[in-house]
């Protein structure tokens, strides 16, 4: 994928973001013109943007959405919810089209159908009668305007066969581009692996070719057969893009030239072959005159006959047919091939076109302006550039011939004039720019834009010039020269009032977002990286340990710990701050809810108000993310069993429109996300009931359970309290897997509901999961670690106090009974937990769920800042293990996952 | 080295552009809209400048309106739009602009244009 699509599609998800907003926000308040701005704006951009790949299933979508938005902008189309659905599917539609360049780097075929149905159904709402819109196809400024004959000697054209040059002829008028190409291949050439020939003959619209040895032969046996030695001459049709594409890799080794279409009509053949017929070319000129084409064609035709078709009369005369068919009011060339029966010799268009301005008086055809010597140009002018020129020029015409507007008049005047200079130097037409300059200091000085046009018209003949597509509509009144302000007075009005408006806002510095897009790989390596300084900075309080028990080196050990506390210190700031990076608003997953609780709640008939609150929350991007999908699956519970639908609300004295708040705070170290809604709330009976005939619970429990522990057992496993499985939330996963999602990243979970009032909904996770902090125990000689989020407290029991209650050990801690298990048995190590001097045991009490469980093991060691890295690969499946760490001298701490252990 | 300011709030038609220009050899400046522009202009001399119709803050009117108003060099400048806007031609014209292309547009005709307006061979 190149940078350019990346960039598209990164900037074309912002967009589908901002358009969906907007979308929601214009469903609120339909009126406001400047969202509906926006809105197009968006829409506009994106499909300019689709616009520069090749994409046509998205442009058209885009185009189709673009023309519905302007349309809505100006109030032709009023904004409906279908227009909103609509115009949302279609954006739909462009996001897994952008899914799907990211994937194969192309849109399959397969999408055509979906985007001309999208297409219609948005120009659908376009077409209200009378004002149906049609995307309006302006044709890029392009113009047929034949290529210009060049000052520099035309190529031997009439040694090309004549059926060849007619051809290329009623190609030319068929707007075929003509060019003369030279390929001079290096001598060299074939020990760079180029074949000169191939490359030659597949030159793309060749008409003909001829090859010619660019020195004399040497004798045969003096030939070097590996040095080339050839030109190759085409007459092709292929565009100058074209060519030069083709010829991309030998640019040095063309030479192009483009052939004006009046340069081919070069009679040919035997010049003795027949009497010159004095009278024939007289009564031709004659019937010329008159304008008879008729009679001249139908004479010529005649004298056709009676000619050997060999001679160069034949051949004069059937370009002269040919003109007369395809050229019919360019008398002027018509005429030279008539005289050139007299002399007999190469018609020389150059000098014949130089005497076109003697021809002025008579009514000017295209063909002879074509000839102006004025517009003669340098050899290098493509017809795409003397296209381009002629329409530059007209413009800047038009330009000169507008109203004045005060305010920027002589700015406008003056970026004329640098436009005329530029086009001047581009043709290679220096020496006029000095005329241009007088012209123009003319115009500024007699505050008129006169003698600019003047000049222009002096310079740049009118007619010569293409009637530029891109003119606007009133065109230039070249008669009536145009009155340009006096020059101070503009200046100063200028500058004036330039200075009031922008010199202060120049100064609010109105630079767009310092923000970078940063690829999350880059952030992860930078983490990955914080991670190993973490690490590595570990082994200093380690190596000072050894500096001075091992060999005695106290004052090396105390230098050492101070250098420590600084690495400690830049270390950890580095990691904060890469951890703000890591950073991301909760808006982030806020932002798909406004479209899913309108779709769903519309689906299902219900009203339901969606409000949005601390979306500014930021945590950790890993958290961020996680939260997705477990935020999904309650909201669409909440709107699918807990909102009721509007007319049973009413009954209950409810507002027939619920509302679901989704609001983010933070918590010290955590963010706390609760969804409320004020729906029926869950009833505490029917979950029991429920539980308890899925087995998840028994009897006793049953009477046991208080309503609030009742309505908790919506996250037990296997429990769904729908009647009816929806589409929507009944997918036969409960509560259970987004409490399983949210434990994973180490948050909580907790529900409260009242029956008939609504439920709200508590997640609590970590601000960052980044950092882990453990603690480090010891057991049967290896070291392994504990989140200290599982850890309670450490005690020491002595072996006296613990009891073996049903064949399972127990100590009272507190006045409580903590069930006590041995990490050695968990682990599957054979041997007891060791005791210290006074027989007491370490015991780790963690937490598991409500309950506190104490661990047996040998001792305990501190606690560390670990970057927990999951286990991968084979190790994966180790559930007992949540990652490892590496630890300051190099070893690798394993640290436990007590809920899996246990 | 010619130095051109490309105008546009969409960063993938001013990457589009940009690419084009260098490997013409231009030199390149971007602003995002037409405010940024328009500083960037008081700041420093450019040969051309490529301006986007619809921007947000200040749009490509506005910003070639403002800068044909101040007393300084007053190089040539392309207006770049799309079909959308193709009927503002005029507008584009009457505010200062010199030339007016049609977005996409080929790249070799974009550096007709360029070549034109800034002078070279």
């Amino acid at each position: 994928m190149t940078p350019l699509l990346e960039q598209f599609l990164s900037e074309a998800r912002d967009f589908l973001q901002g358009i969906g907003e907007k979308l929601m926000q214009l469903e609120k308040a339909p009126a406001d013109a400047e969202l509906m701005t926006e809105l197009f704006r968006f829409v506009h951009t994106l499909k300019g943007n689709s616009g520069l790949f090749d994409f046509p299933e998205m442009t058209r979508v885009l185009h189709a959405g673009e023309d519905l938005m302007d349309a809505v902008r100006q109030g032709r189309v009023a904004y409906s919810q279908e227009l909103a659905d609509r115009l949302l599917d279609a954006m739909d539609f462009i996001g897994m089209l952008c899914d799907e360049i990211e994937l194969n780097g192309a849109i399959g075929s397969a999408y055509a159908a979906e985007s001309a149905r999208l297409g219609a159904s948005l120009r659908q709402l376009i077409s209200v009668p009378g004002t149906a819109v049609e995307g309006v196809p302006l044709a890029v400024p392009s113009s047929t305007e034949q290529p210009i004959p060049t000052p520099a000697a035309l190529p031997p054209l009439e040694t090309l066969p004549e059926v060849v040059r007619m051809a290329a002829f009623r190609l030319a008028h068929e707007g075929e581009p003509l060019h003369w190409l030279t390929y001079t291949p290096e001598e060299g050439c074939f020990f760079s692996g180029d074949d000169p020939f191939f490359q030659a003959r597949q030159t793309p619209g060749v008409l003909w070719g001829g090859v010619v040895a660019r020195e004399a032969w040497p004798k045969l046996l003096e030939v070097d057969a590996y040095r080339c030695i050839l030109d190759f001459h085409l007459l092709t049709t292929a565009s100058r893009a074209d060519l030069d594409e083709y010829y991309r890799y030998m640019p040095e080794q063309i030479r192009r030239v483009a052939i004006p279409a009046l340069a081919l009509v070069q009679p040919q053949g035997d010049p003795n072959g027949g009497p010159v017929y004095e009278d024939f070319v007289v009564e031709a000129l004659d019937t010329l005159g008159r304008g008879d084409n008729g009679s001249l064609a139908h004479a010529a035709r005649t004298m056709l006959e009676l000619s050997n078709p060999d001679l160069w009369l034949a051949s004069a005369l059937r370009w002269l047919l040919l003109l007369l068919e395809l050229e019919p009011d360019n008398h002027a060339a018509q005429g030279v091939v008539i005289e050139s029966l007299r002399n007999l010799e190469t018609i020389d268009w150059l000098a014949v076109t130089a005497m076109a301005p003697s021809v002025e008086d008579e009514p000017c055809t295209a063909a002879e302006t074509r000839m102006s010597p004025v517009e003669m140009s340098p050899e290098e002018m493509s017809p795409e550039e003397q296209a381009s020129l002629a329409a530059l020029v007209a413009t800047q015409r038009a330009i000169l011939g507008l109203p004045i507007e005060a305010a920027w008049q002589m700015g406008r005047v003056r970026a004329v004039i640098s436009t005329l200079s530029g086009c001047l130097r581009a043709c290679q037409r220096e020496d006029e720019i000095a005329g241009l300059e007088a012209a123009s200091a003319a115009a500024l000085d007699d505050a008129s834009a006169a003698p600019l046009l003047d000049w222009l018209d002096r310079h740049f003949s009118t007619e010569s010039v293409a009637p530029a597509p891109a003119a606007p509509e009133h065109k230039a009144t070249e008669a009536a020269p145009v009155v340009v302000l006096p020059a101070e007075d503009t200046k100063s009005a200028g500058e004036g009032e330039g200075d009031v408006k922008f010199g202060r806002r120049a100064e609010d510095a109105f630079s767009g977002p310092k923000s970078l897009k940063v690829e999350q790989a880059k952030i992860d390596l930078l983490m990955n990286l914080i991670g190993e300084i973490v690490v590595a900075k570990n082994a200093l309080p380690y190596l000072a340990g050894r500096a001075e028990t091992v060999f005695g080196v106290r004052e090396l050990s105390r230098e050492i710990k101070a250098q420590y506390a600084v690495i400690n210190r830049i270390a950890e700031e580095m990691q904060d701050a890469i951890m703000q990076v890591r950073m991301m608003p909760v808006s982030f997953v806020f932002q798909r809810f406004p479209r899913l609780v309108r779709d769903i709640s519309r689906k299902l008939g219900k009203e339901v108000k969606l409000v949005l609150e601390g979306e500014e929350t930021e945590a950790d991007k890993n958290i961020i993310e996680s939260l997705g999908d477990p935020l999904v699956h309650i909201v669409r519970n909440s709107l699918d069993h807990g909102f009721e639908l509007p007319e049973v609300r009413r009954a209950a004295g409810k507002p027939s429109e619920g509302t679901l708040t989704i609001r983010a705070t933070q918590e010290s170290d955590r963010v706390v996300i609760e969804i409320q809604d004020d729906g029926k709330g869950i009833d505490p009976e029917v979950v029991k009931r429920k539980a308890y005939e899925k087995g998840l619970i028994d009897e006793t429990t049953l009477e046991r359970l208080s309503d609030q522990e009742a309505v908790n057992l919506v996250f037990a496993a296997g429990f769904s309290t729908a009647e009816v499985i929806s589409d929507l939330s009944g997918r036969g996963v409960g509560m259970d897997v987004v409490r399983t999602a949210i434990e994973k990243v180490n948050g909580a979970i907790a529900l409260d509901s009242e029956k008939g009032r609504g439920t709200r909904i508590r997640l609590s996770l970590p601000l960052s999961m980044a950092v882990t902090n453990v603690m480090i125990i010891e057991s049967d000689g290896q070291i392994f670690g504990l989140p200290m989020d599982n850890v309670v407290e450490t005690v020491r029991v002595a072996r006296t106090d613990i009891r073996t209650i049903k064949r399972s050990m127990a100590t009272v801690l507190r006045g409580r009974i903590v069930p006590l298990k041995s990490l050695n048995k968990l682990l599957g190590l054979a041997t007891p937990p060791i005791a210290n001097d006074q027989d007491e045991l370490a015991v780790l009490v963690v937490r598991l769920g409500e309950e506190s469980v104490g661990l047996l093991v040998d001792d305990f060691r501190e606690t560390v800042d670990i970057i927990l890295k999951p286990m991968t690969g084979v190790l994966a499946g180790l559930g007992c293990y949540s990652g490892s760490a590496l630890m300051g001298d190099g070893s690798v701490l394993m640290v436990l996952n007590v809920k899996e252990l246990m | 080295m010619k130095r051109i300011l490309i105008v546009d709030d969409a960063a993938t038609v001013r990457m589009f552009h940009r690419t084009i220009l260098e490997s013409a050899g231009y030199t390149v400046d971007e602003a995002v809209n037409g405010i940024e522009a328009l500083e960037k202009a008081l700041q420093s001399a450019y040969d051309l400048y490529m301006v986007d119709i619809n921007m947000p803050k200040l749009d490509g009117y506005g910003f070639l309106r403002e800068l044909r108003g101040h007393d300084i060099p007053q190089p040539p400048a392309i207006m770049i739009s799309t079909e959308a806007e193709a009927s503002d031609q005029s507008q584009a014209y009457a505010s200062g602009a010199n030339a007016y292309l049609i977005k996409p547009s080929k790249p070799e005709q974009l550096l007709v244009h360029v070549r034109l307006l800034i002078g070279e061979a």
